[in-house]
C-alpha cells in the first residue's frame, strides 16, 4: 500500500475509494417493476455501499458545500423520481412534465437532508418527491369552474391525441378524436375549449421555488443541451421579449413561425407531444404579450421590434 | 354552396370567444384536424386583439363562411392605419415575429380588401393545408 492508498482508505471524504465509484451514472435506463419504485441507480453496488455511498455524498454536499455530491445525488435519484412520476403519469399531466416536478421534491429533499437523523435519503426524498407532484395536481387548478365531466373528456382527449398523432402521422380531426373518445363533436370541441380555462405550472420555476435571474430554470437543470436550440440564441438573447422565453420555448417559436414547421413536425423533432407544442406556443406568445405590457410601450407591435432589436 | 354566418361583436377581448365557438363548428363541418383548427384559433385570436387595440370602433362586423374547402373568416370594416400597418407592413422584416408574420404561417391566405375607404379583413384556411 502506497502512501497515498493508505491516505486514500483513511479519509471518509475520499470519493475515489468508495466501491463501485467511477462508473457512469447514466448507464442504467431499464424499466422499472410496475407498481414499485424505482430505486436509485445504484448499479454495480450493494445496498449497504450506496447507502454509504448515499451518506458520502450528502456529507461531501452538507460538510463541505460539495455542488458536485449535490449534482451526483441528483443524477443518482432522478430513476426514483422518474419511478414515482410514472404512477401520475395517466391523470392527464405530461410525464415530462411530472419527472421535472418531482425532481423539485427530490433537491428539496437533498437541501433539506439532516445528517443527524439517521434516516435513508430514499425514505426522505420519496415523500417530497411525491408531495411536490401532488402539490403540482393541486396547483394547476381549473381558473374558471368547469363541469366534471367535460374535465375528465379534456384528460382523455389529451391522451387520444397522444395516440392518435404516431398512428395517424398527422394531427388528427375532431371528428377522428369523437369516434376514439366515444364522444360527440360538439362535446370534443367544448371540452378542448376548457383548456383555455386549464392553469399552467411554470416549469422555469426555479428548483430552489425562488425566481432569481441566477437560479437555473428546471429544464436548464434536467434537460441536456440542445445544439439546435442554440440556433435562434444569437439573435433572441439580448431581446426583451424573447430573454423571457427559455431555450426550448424560443426553438419551438422558430420551427413554428420561421421553419413552418407544424406542431407534429415541431413535436417529432423536439421530442414532446403535439399538445405540448400548443401549450408551449400558447405560453411563449402570451409571455411575449406580458412583456409588451411590462414596458408600457404604445408601439403596438412590440413583438415585432423585439425580435428586430436582437437581430 | 357556401354556409355564411355573420355577426357583430364588441372591440373587447370577451367578445372572442362566441367567435372560437363558431370557427370550431364550421372547422370541424370541414373535417380540420386539431392543428388546423389551432392554427386558426390562434390566427383569429392575435387578429382579434389587435383590432381591440387598434381601432376606435366600439364593435366590428366578423362573417365566417365555408366555400371551396376552406373557412373564410373576415373581419371589418376598419379604417385603422395602425392596424393596416401591423397586417400589411410597408417594409416586411423576415427576423420580426409580428402579426403580420404570424398570421401567414396560420393561415394559407391573408388578405385586405379596400371598400370606400375602409377595408376588410380576411383569413382564409384550407383543409388541404399541412397539419
Amino acid at each position: 500500500m502506497t502512501p497515498h492508498d493508505d491516505h486514500r482508505a483513511n479519509d471518509p471524504l475520499d470519493l475515489e475509494a468508495l466501491p463501485g465509484q467511477g462508473r457512469s451514472m447514466d448507464e442504467d435506463e431499464d424499466e422499472a417493476v410496475p407498481g414499485e419504485p424505482r430505486k436509485p441507480d445504484t448499479k454495480g453496488r450493494g445496498r449497504d455501499e450506496s447507502d454509504k455511498l448515499d451518506q458520502y455524498l450528502l456529507r461531501r454536499y452538507h460538510l463541505y458545500g460539495d455542488r458536485k455530491a449535490r449534482e451526483q445525488l441528483i443524477t443518482m435519484y432522478l430513476p426514483l423520481v422518474r419511478s414515482l412520476a410514472r404512477r401520475y403519469a395517466s391523470r392527464g399531466e405530461h410525464f415530462d412534465d411530472l419527472v421535472q416536478v418531482g425532481a423539485i421534491g427530490l433537491i428539496k429533499a437533498i437541501d433539506r437532508f439532516d445528517l443527524e437523523r439517521g434516516v435513508e435519503l430514499t425514505t426522505y426524498a420519496t415523500p417530497n418527491i411525491v408531495g411536490e407532484i401532488k402539490r403540482y395536481f393541486r396547483d394547476k387548478g381549473w381558473s374558471v369552474r368547469v363541469p366534471r365531466g367535460l374535465q375528465e373528456l379534456n384528460i382523455r382527449l389529451n391522451k387520444v391525441i397522444d395516440e392518435l398523432v404516431p398512428k395517424l402521422q398527422r394531427s388528427p380531426t375532431i371528428n377522428e378524436l369523437a369516434e376514439a373518445a366515444n364522444a360527440t363533436p360538439e362535446e370534443v370541441l367544448e371540452a378542448l375549449e376548457t383548456s383555455q380555462a386549464y392553469n399552467s405550472v411554470s416549469l422555469q420555476a426555479s428548483p430552489n421555488g425562488e425566481g432569481g435571474e441566477e437560479d437555473a430554470g428546471l429544464i436548464d437543470y434536467l434537460g441536456g443541451e440542445e445544439a439546435a436550440y442554440d440556433t435562434m440564441e444569437d439573435r433572441t438573447t439580448l431581446a426583451p421579449g424573447f430573454a423571457k422565453l427559455d431555450k426550448r420555448e424560443r426553438y419551438i417559436l422558430h420551427l413554428r413561425f420561421f421553419e413552418g414547421l407544424t406542431q407534429s413536425q415541431i413535436a417529432e423533432r423536439v421530442g414532446i407531444s403535439q399538445m405540448h407544442v400548443s401549450r408551449l406556443i400558447r405560453r411563449s406568445l402570451e409571455k411575449l404579450r406580458e412583456e409588451i405590457g411590462d414596458v408600457d410601450n404604445p408601439d403596438p407591435s412590440l413583438l415585432a421590434r423585439h425580435v428586430e432589436q436582437s437581430s | 354552396m357556401s354556409e355564411i354566418i355573420r355577426v357583430e361583436v364588441a372591440a373587447e377581448l370577451s367578445a372572442f370567444s362566441p367567435v372560437r365557438l363558431v370557427l370550431g363548428g364550421l372547422g370541424t363541418r370541414l373535417d380540420f384536424s386539431v392543428e388546423q383548427l389551432e392554427d386558426m384559433y390562434l390566427a383569429t385570436e392575435h387578429l382579434f386583439r389587435a383590432v381591440v387595440r387598434a381601432e376606435e370602433l366600439p364593435r366590428f362586423g366578423v362573417e365566417m363562411r365555408l366555400d371551396g374547402g376552406a373557412l373564410w373568416f373576415s373581419a371589418g370594416p376598419f379604417t385603422s392605419r395602425a392596424l393596416r400597418k401591423e397586417i400589411e407592413p410597408a417594409t416586411p422584416d423576415g427576423a420580426c415575429l409580428d402579426l403580420c408574420r404570424l398570421l401567414r404561417a396560420t393561415c394559407d391566405d391573408v388578405q385586405v380588401r379596400e371598400n370606400d375607404g375602409s377595408y376588410q379583413v380576411i383569413l382564409v384556411k384550407s383543409r388541404r393545408s399541412p397539419a
